[in-house]
């Protein structure tokens, strides 16, 4: 990686991670998200196809992680752009499910980097709220925004940047000293192969629990399932049939207080 | 004469919300700082002395928290009470005892609604786009890139004129209706559907396992070398396609949702059985 492609990916680490200066819904949701991120790094790497190659299993991987009530469980930005900027770097002349077995390992390091990181910046902004106090105090309704958007925001440009650059610098120059392919040795890219394919049953395992809810939902999910695995129908395929079934969903439960109505009209 | 927040204050007030409600969270009052920022040029115009603008400033520094994208109707809400309050028909103490009880629904179905339930949906149709070809896999990530935030920056507000304009009541109406369960039953639909097709062709589980012996072909009257006899995959795959990543996948979801088991922890389990079944195919000579 040249220099220049460190310091943007750092950017973009901290653009899509929590409270960053363009909004959780264009940084965390948007840019944060693995489908989205492995993209950018792929443009500013110059290697889409390699980099949406791991992206998309990572998305998959990472489906379930939505932050719930706030509590970040694993820091999604730093994992999927250190993820797949490792990927890249490391994974010159890999089949691709050693390629995805390798970005899997490094979100993981780059997850647990952000996790870190976030549990930092959370600490320092503590401070923060003496300082709004004393401006409220004040009533200062036009310094309002320093404790928030100036200060909080330049807690969290350090926390990501900064430690971001070292990663990705670390990563250029450990994979500039030898060819990595030839370094690791068989049976661990046969292991990275395998856990790379299990590892997107996390994704939906977590993503089954926010979604099932009721005991036939079982049966759409095998529905699914079954669509894939029995008639081989793409992903695509299958989501136009889930938007058509959802319509028909929709309409069925919209007419059913109205029939039960006209119903008891012709009783009467 | 009866003060109002004029439009370009409200819109102020959203812009400030919108971009930086994350912005300095933390424990002690989580969101809280972020809603000061957004209630200041409210506070500013509504009211006049630096007693009542440092009144208001701090009411609204106190702990607050919710899912920020559907939970601007809650800033709407309190903008509105904020009014009554300058016009004399209200009191602080209403406008403090409103946004704490706005935490929990607010969060609850933006939760739910939004950040569990659309964002995956709308993630896996891209992913589903980006999986379509390879010349056009860019159009997945560009696609989500564009609906997401445009999507969520249009709810946001016209949640937020919503709190604003109709108060708790409108808010009421929004959540109760039934509307909003029908919609999410049939998105749920949707997700099920599309959740079940990626497990089948994403999650990836495999026994390397299998029996090579000579086997002796009395048709041709030769030995054969070197014949699989029996393989765990194949023989599993007749019995019903895809059992294994199935099986992990309901596994994964027991563990996570009834045995609170963390992403972390599970993803330390996956490692190790990988690991096993790399031991195990470099035993039987699969992977060689």
């Amino acid at each position: 990686m040249e220099i220049y492609q460190v310091v943007l990916i750092s950017l973009f680490v901290y653009l899509g991670s929590i409270g960053s200066i363009v909004g959780n819904t264009i940084g965390w949701y948007t840019l944060g998200r693995p489908l989205v991120a492995s993209f950018v790094v792929g443009v500013i790497l110059g290697d889409v196809p390699t980099a949406l190659l791991v992206g998309i299993p990572l998305q998959i991987m990472y489906m379930g992680n939505v932050t719930p009530g706030g509590a970040v469980a694993w820091d999604l930005s730093y994992a999927t752009y250190i993820g797949v900027a490792g990927a890249i770097v490391f994974g010159q002349g890999m089949e691709a499910a050693q390629i995805i077995g390798l970005a899997v390992v490094f979100a993981g390091i780059g997850g647990l980097v952000g996790q870190v990181m976030w549990n930092i910046s959370y600490a320092l902004n503590l401070p923060l709220n003496r300082l709004a106090h004393k401006y409220a105090d004040a009533g200062e309704v036009n310094k309002m925004y320093i404790p928030n958007m100036v200060l909080g925001q330049l807690i969290g440009f350090a926390c990501r940047f900064i430690p971001a650059v070292i990663v990705l610098t670390t990563m250029t120059t450990a994979s500039q000293q030898t060819d990595f392919a030839t370094l690791i040795p068989g049976w661990v890219t046969t292991l990275l192969g395998l856990f790379g394919g299990m590892m997107a049953a996390l994704g939906m395992g977590i993503i089954l629990s926010f979604l099932l809810k009721k005991r036939y939902h079982w049966a759409i999910f095998l529905i699914g399932f079954t669509l894939v695995t029995y008639f081989q129908l793409d992903i695509m395929a299958v989501a136009v049939v889930a938007i058509l079934a959802a319509i028909l969903y929709y309409t069925v439960l919209s007419n059913l207080p109205a029939k039960e109505g006209a119903e008891h009209g012709k009783e009467n | 004469m009866e003060k109002k927040i004029s439009e370009k204050t409200l819109r102020k007030s959203f812009r400030h919300w919108f971009f930086w409600h994350g912005c300095s969270q933390q424990a002690e009052s989580m969101l809280g700082l972020a809603f000061g920022q957004s209630m200041a040029p409210v506070v500013d115009e509504l009211y006049d002395t630096k007693e009542e603008k440092a009144a208001g400033l701090k009411r609204h520094i106190t702990l607050f928290n919710t899912e920020p994208q559907v939970g601007s109707i809650s800033n709407g809400v309190i903008c509105g009470l904020e009014e009554a309050n300058a016009n004399g028909t209200g009191t602080p103490e209403l406008i403090s005892s409103t946004k704490v009880a706005l935490i929990g629904p607010t969060s609850a179905i933006g939760d739910s609604l939004w950040v569990a339930t659309f964002i995956p949906i709308l993630l896996t149709i891209c992913l589903s786009i980006a999986q379509t070809s390879t010349e056009l896999a860019w159009l997945g990530p560009v696609l989500y890139m564009l609906i997401y935030p445009a999507g969520t920056a249009l709810l946001s507000w016209k949640l937020f004129r919503l709190g604003y304009r109709s108060g708790i009541d409108g808010m009421h109406g929004f959540m109760v209706t039934g509307q909003l369960d029908k919609l999410t039953s049939s998105m749920t639909v949707l997700g099920l559907l599309v959740v079940g097709a990626l497990t089948a062709s994403f999650v990836d589980v495999s026994i390397p396992f299998q029996i090579v012996r000579d086997v002796f072909d009395p048709a041709a009257g030769e030995l054969l070398e070197n014949q699989v006899i029996f393989n765990a995959d194949d023989m599993l795959n007749s019995v019903f396609p895809g059992i294994l990543s199935l099986g992990l996948t309901i596994g994964v979801y027991y563990l996570y949702s009834l045995k609170k088991w963390s992403p972390l922890k599970l993803m330390g389990l996956i490692l190790l059985i990988a690991g096993a079944l790399t031991a195990l195919g470099y035993l039987t000579g699969v992977f060689a």
